[in-house]
């Protein structure tokens, strides 16, 4: 149990420095730090004490975990690298316009 | 400036170890089937390769040695040729991505039907997304001085 409330601290760490931080380099590794933390929780439910990995080897086999959210996650750290080249891109695009990272002052909307 | 690369030392190192990995990234994509890993994996370790030499020997280096054209190409075609062998499955074998080759003997480097060939097929496309998805943003030209 406490390991999840540590996984979900882990969300509000980087909920945090969404919120909280000024420099769009910050903020994009912040929404990556929940996206990681989102994956753990889903690795975390399939983990099984004294389980190894979902890999048939030679020999005897013992209990394994879960592997459909290991599936899952692949998935999603491939979402998660669009998702953060998306938001690389258009902070680069910012600064070619504005010549800054800050978020406080990037306020002219048009032209 | 942007475009000359790093010193000769990084040069150097980088002309011995990019090899290793993209080996390293063969030997997970091929054995996908057997050990963890897979044509996910390994097509990100090969990429990584690749922008281990944009970083050292710059941009104009690696579009000549790279031909940037030609991967957008191959980047095509492998989604192509995915969609072409969950199709023959249909024809084959009845459902799509079915297997319609041997499947072999278990533990063998030559087995499992199909899902090698996947394997290779998916590592060619994560490689050159990945590494084009790079490219691109190394595309932008960032100056002192914006318009504001």
């Amino acid at each position: 149990m406490i390991i999840y409330v540590l996984c979900f601290v882990l969300f509000l760490v980087g909920l945090y420095g969404v919120l909280t931080k000024r420099d769009l380099i910050k903020i994009i590794l912040s929404l990556s730090i929940m996206e990681y933390s989102a994956n753990l929780f889903l690795i975390l439910f399939a983990y099984k004490k004294d389980a190894v990995f979902a890999i048939l080897s030679k020999g005897e086999n013992p209990v394994m975990v879960d592997p459909l959210p290991q599936a899952l996650v692949l998935t999603s750290i491939v979402i998660e690298l669009g998702i953060t080249a998306m938001l690389v891109a258009l902070a680069i695009r910012l600064y070619q316009k504005y010549n800054t990272f800050d978020i406080t002052k990037i306020r002219r909307l048009s032209g | 400036m942007q475009n000359k690369g790093m010193t000769v030392i990084v040069k150097t190192i980088t002309r011995f170890t990019v090899w290793v990995i993209i080996l390293y990234g063969i030997y997970i994509i091929l054995h996908g089937h057997l050990t963890p890993g897979g044509g996910f994996a390994g097509g990100v370790i090969i990429a990584l390769a690749f922008l281990n030499i944009m970083l050292a020997y710059g941009r104009d280096f690696t579009s000549d040695w790279l031909k940037i054209n030609l991967l957008h190409d191959l980047e095509a075609t492998s989604a192509i040729l995915f969609l072409i062998i969950g199709i023959l499955g249909v024809a084959i074998s009845g459902s799509f991505l079915a297997n319609f080759l041997s499947k072999g003997k278990l533990f063998r480097l030559v087995s499992a039907g199909t899902i090698p060939i996947l394997n290779i097929v998916i590592g060619i496309k994560v490689c050159v997304g990945l590494f084009v998805v790079v490219w691109s943003l190394a595309l932008f030209h960032i100056t002192k001085g914006g318009t504001e």
